[in-house]
């Protein structure tokens, strides 16, 4: 009883220990984001602000122009809520087709799949922004959220794999219950791969969040800016940066992550004890 | 039952999905609705009653992009029927975002541009000539002629200079006095630059922070006749590699006797924030005048400008555009574009918004009006850039496309010799070689 | 037959959408950016065919681009296992169903969070700086301090490092792989006396193996491919003396600030290859170790 307290209390003590030391670096950016912008560099070794202000957060909070901090991080919710939606449905469905169903032409396309992540964004950049140009969407959030219903071979790849490992025995008792096709993916598949799922909406709320190329690209209106392009406008390559202000609302871009993380990790780690499979 | 609501739900998908890739979908329906309207308005306002929507873009910081979003707005109360979209974003986002509009032809009406991309983009028409403009729309009554030729590639001025630099050295007045040195004379040669090194490395204290290479190596050339680029860009100015040779080794050896920085130091800085030279521990920085405001603002000390080392720096120095505005070639209003030009350069209200920090104004009378309302740090540099407007000679033809990649070269080779790497002698046979290269296709 | 044309059907109604995307969205831009490969092409004048001499140039003209070819392997063959084992190992430590837990996942998720902004690149200034943690924790244990951005190799150790200690998003899908696995299997060995060596060998491994063949491919994928870190920390130039020069960075520089998109293009299907073939023999190898509880177990 005394060496299992014992084992977990050196448990704890390590992993929290590693937990300080990959984490300084964000301490640091925090606890700056509280010193006065021209003393971040001064002060830089030491991990107290002092003075303690909290200026930095109310000037970035002001944002540029006609447009506060708020509206930036309303944009990006938007936008990530819609991709989200877009990856979970369009995702599993493609998964499901991939690894469940033999049809003539799955290996090939799953081929071209995977290859459309190998060729750099760069290249087909300029020639997608002409498509989407010509469809009359520049300006707007079509360009960046339309794709996401169409699947992302990341994810899909990932839900893919996933659904390998479920013994086919389930499907077989299922369609002897009477499911069709479609049946096998939302009543069998669907709930027993929510980590993955888990795990798709955790990547695609991060990924878009911190999405900066698309966002530059894609909106030319200040309006419709998200705050990834924002962040970067506390910067100047001419003259005086605004440190103290860009690292105040990197804290606070944070804290959505932070908190969808910590909601979503629970899926991940306890989807499948809830859904009531036992060998 | 089951069965056939899976059935729907299916079909339900697969029209919705198919209903995404038409034209109009709801689900963006906060940024559809300005985007709309703001399309019809552009299209009424080439026809009807004279309504003008102008797209501008530009790169900038909070401080710019508050008191430009003023001067539009001042714009647009002095000019009834015209509306500015402002676009706006970070320098390497600004870049990165224009690149695939001109492309597209989607570029705004109204560009910033900077000398670097100039020819990049007026040598591939997608930028209009100004000179239809002058003494029309935009009144160059108040602005020298050399200012104006600053945005001139070839035939034509493919963007408006609204604002000017000169390099100098910004140096720090009482760590000067400190290694026993009085004052640096306006004549000053690369000879009194040595000596002085000396006398800060005998103190302990930088002098400097190094040169960036292709501004001050084409100063260098300049100041023995040559410039950087052949006049009609198709090779390099110079013929002699000696002056490479001559140039890199004072930069080199300044290094090895610590009066410069090394190079694997300066790569250790977060930012300027901590540059020697702001902490007090170097005397100075050549640079642009623009960026002396922000020296004096991030540090603790005071400084002053000096001109830079002769002999001949007048044929050295040059004033350089600091920022343009150009007007797209596919800019359906290029006229109320070129009022708004006009109205930026030439507008004493919008000039006090502007405060000098697009550089120093091009306008003779907005600047001497301006010099009671800027900030003391901003006067030394518009005082400095009226002694240079006297010594200095015309810039001459701007980079040539490519320049990036030469550019990109020489820091490149500037870099190994600081590291000592190879010898200046060689570092010239390459940069021969790559820049013929670059420039010869 | 008919079962056959059904099964085709339902095929294709699933990955319908993937299939639909590609069409519109994908590739033409891919089959442009072929084109432009083959191209002199500026972005705003039209291209210009120019054969083979993009990929002729690459491999005997410019010394830049083997160099960047060069640290990417490195980058790519040293940050891959070091990110995989590490993640692996911390997932396996964190997978425990106690509340205390989630918060430490939360934690060691936070450094993948931060991502590619700049605060990343200031952060990172300031800990490998001369007087950063690094170089203090160096002299402690009586090693001479590094300068960490001034030296072209410890750069590039210094972007591995940043790529290691951003393992968040590997570790999440091994966690998510590893409770995948049904706890009878090792109630079952447990009762057979296993230990655990034997139990993360025989049960693990193979009952993880298609999250690692799917992190190992994508992880690979996204090193070859990486950018972001490589841009912010060198302030876009790849320095110093091009230590940070990755394939992504260079190709971008060609593209956009050199105005060579043929040759970028050029440069990104070469990559494509050699991603390909790297893919093509870690799917070929997973025959002999990944194993399909779906397929029987093969």
């Amino acid at each position: 009883m005394k060496a299992k307290h014992v084992k977990k209390l050196v448990y704890h003590i390590i992993v929290a220990g590693f937990a300080v030391l990959l984490l300084y670096p964000v301490i640091w950016l925090v606890m700056s984001s509280f010193k006065e912008s021209e003393l971040i560099f001064a002060t830089a070794d030491s991990l107290i602000p002092n003075p303690f202000v909290l200026s930095n957060y109310a000037q970035g909070w002001e944002g540029f122009g006609n447009y506060g901090f708020g509206t930036f991080i309303f944009n990006t919710a938007v936008f990530v809520v819609l991709v989200l939606i877009g990856h979970l449905i369009s995702c599993s469905l493609i998964a499901f087709g991939f690894a469940r169903l033999k049809f003539r032409g799955r290996a090939f396309w799953f081929a071209i799949m995977i290859m459309t992540l190998m060729l750099p964004y760069e290249v087909v950049m300029i020639p997608q922004y002409i498509i989407f140009a010509q469809l009359d969407w520049l300006n707007s959030l079509k360009p960046l959220v339309v794709p996401a219903y169409f699947g992302h071979p990341f994810f899909i790849f990932l839900l893919v794999q996933f659904i390998r490992t479920i013994p086919r025995e389930l499907d077989e008792a299922a369609i002897i219950d009477g499911c069709n096709t479609f049946g096998i993916y939302y009543r069998i598949i669907l709930p027993l791969i929510t980590p993955a799922l888990a795990t798709t909406a955790i990547f695609t709320f991060y990924w878009t969040w911190d999405n900066l190329l698309g966002p530059v690209l894609y909106l030319n209106s200040p309006s419709k800016y998200t705050v990834s392009m924002a962040l970067n406008m506390f910067l100047s390559n001419e003259t005086v940066s605004n440190w103290g202000a860009m690292f105040a609302m990197s804290v606070v871009s944070l804290i959505p992550v932070f908190i969808i993380f910590f909601i979503f990790q629970r899926y991940v780690v306890e989807g499948i004890s809830t859904s009531g499979l036992k060998g | 039952m089951k069965k056939s609501l899976f059935v729907l739900l299916g079909i339900m998908m697969t029209l919705w999905l198919a209903a995404c890739s038409g034209d109009d979908s709801s689900e963006d329906a906060t940024s559809d609705v300005d985007d709309d309207a703001t399309e019809d308005t552009a299209d009424d306002a080439a026809t009807s009653d004279g309504d003008v929507t102008l797209r501008i873009a530009w790169w900038g910081e909070q401080t710019r992009n508050d008191y430009t979003l003023e001067v539009i707005e001042l714009f647009e109360e002095n000019n009834p029927g015209i509306t500015l979209e402002p676009e706006y974003a970070s320098w390497d986002d600004y870049w990165q975002k224009l690149a695939p509009q001109a492309a597209a032809n989607e570029l705004p009406d109204i560009i910033a541009m900077d000398l670097s991309y100039l020819s990049q983009y007026a040598n591939n028409n997608q930028l209009a000539d100004l000179t239809p403009f002058f003494d029309n729309q935009i009144d160059l009554t108040h602005i020298s002629e050399d200012i104006v030729n600053g945005g001139a590639v070839e035939e034509g001025v493919y963007g408006f200079n609204i604002g000017v630099n000169a390099v100098g050295l910004h140096y720090n007045q009482e760590l000067l006095k400190e290694v026993g040195i009085d004052e640096i004379p306006a004549d000053w040669t690369w000879d009194d630059y040595i000596e002085m090194s000396n006398n800060a490395v005998d103190n302990d204290v930088y002098f400097d922070t190094g040169f960036q290479p292709d501004v001050f190596f084409n100063f260098y050339l300049r100041q023995h006749g040559q410039r950087l680029y052949a006049e009609d860009g198709s090779g390099l100015g110079y013929d002699d590699d000696q002056l490479f040779v001559d140039f890199f080794t004072i930069v080199r050896d300044q290094v090895e006797k610590e009066a410069s920085p090394t190079p694997d130091y300066l790569a250790q800085l977060a930012g300027p924030e901590e540059d020697p030279t702001v902490k007090g521990e170097g005397i100075g920085v050549f640079q642009w005048s623009n960026q002396f405001v922000g020296l004096e603002q991030i540090s603790d000390y005071e400084f002053e400008i000096a001109p830079m080392p002769g002999p001949n720096a007048e044929d050295g120095l040059f004033l350089k555009p600091s920022m343009f505005f150009s007007i797209s070639e596919n800019s359906e209003q290029k006229e109320a574009a070129a009022q708004f030009i006009d109205f930026f350069v030439n507008d004493l209200e919008a000039n006090k918004l502007i405060l000098g920090e697009r550089g120093v104004p091009v306008n003779s009378e907005i600047n001497e009006a301006l010099l009671d309302e800027v900030s003391d740090s901003q006067a030394k540099v518009f005082e400095y850039i009226a002694w240079a407007e006297e010594n200095s000679t015309e810039m001459g033809a701007p980079d040539p496309a490519g320049a990036g990649e030469i550019i990109s070269a020489l820091d490149n080779l500037s870099e190994q010799v600081s590291y000592g790497e190879i010898s200046p002698e060689d570092a010239a046979e390459h940069f021969r070689n790559q820049a013929e290269g670059i420039l010869g296709n | 037959m008919q079962t056959h044309m059904k099964q085709n059907l339902w095929g294709y109604i699933f990955i319908g959408p993937f299939i639909i995307g590609f069409l519109a969205f994908t590739i033409i831009p891919i089959i442009a950016s072929f084109y432009f490969s083959f191209t002199s092409y500026d972005l705003f004048s039209s291209p210009e065919w120019v054969g083979f001499d993009n990929f002729r140039k690459m491999f005997t003209d410019d010394p830049r681009y083997l160099h960047s070819l060069k640290i990417t392997f490195i980058y790519v063959f040293a940050g891959v296992p070091l990110r995989l084992i590490f993640a692996l190992v911390v997932a396996m430590i964190l997978n425990t169903a106690s509340r205390a837990v989630g918060l430490y996942r939360t934690l060691y998720y936070l450094p993948s969070l931060i991502g590619g902004s700049v605060a990343v690149a200031i952060m990172w200034r300031n800990i490998f700086g001369d007087e950063g943690i690094v170089n203090i924790a160096l002299m402690t244990m009586g090693i001479d301090p590094v300068r960490w951005f001034g030296n072209p190799t410890a750069a590039l150790w210094m972007l591995i490092f940043l790529s290691v200690w951003q393992f968040g998003s590997s570790m999440l899908i091994f966690l998510a792989g590893l409770k995948s696995i049904p706890q009878s299997y090792y109630e079952a060995a447990s009762v057979d006396g296993a230990g655990f060596f034997q139990k993360f060998f025989t049960i693990t491994i193979p009952m993880l193996s298609p999250v690692i063949l799917f992190n190992a491919i994508m992880q690979t994928i996204a090193a070859f491919m990486t950018f972001v870190p490589a841009f912010i920390i060198s302030k876009g130039t790849g320095g110093p003396l091009d230590g940070t020069l990755l394939y992504s960075l260079y190709l971008f520089m060609q593209g956009f600030e050199f105005f060579h998109m043929g040759y970028a293009s050029a440069m990104a299907w070469v990559m494509l290859i050699i991603i390909a073939i790297l893919t093509s023999l870690i799917f070929f190898s997973s025959r002999f170790w990944v194993h399909y509880e779906s397929e029987g177990g093969r």
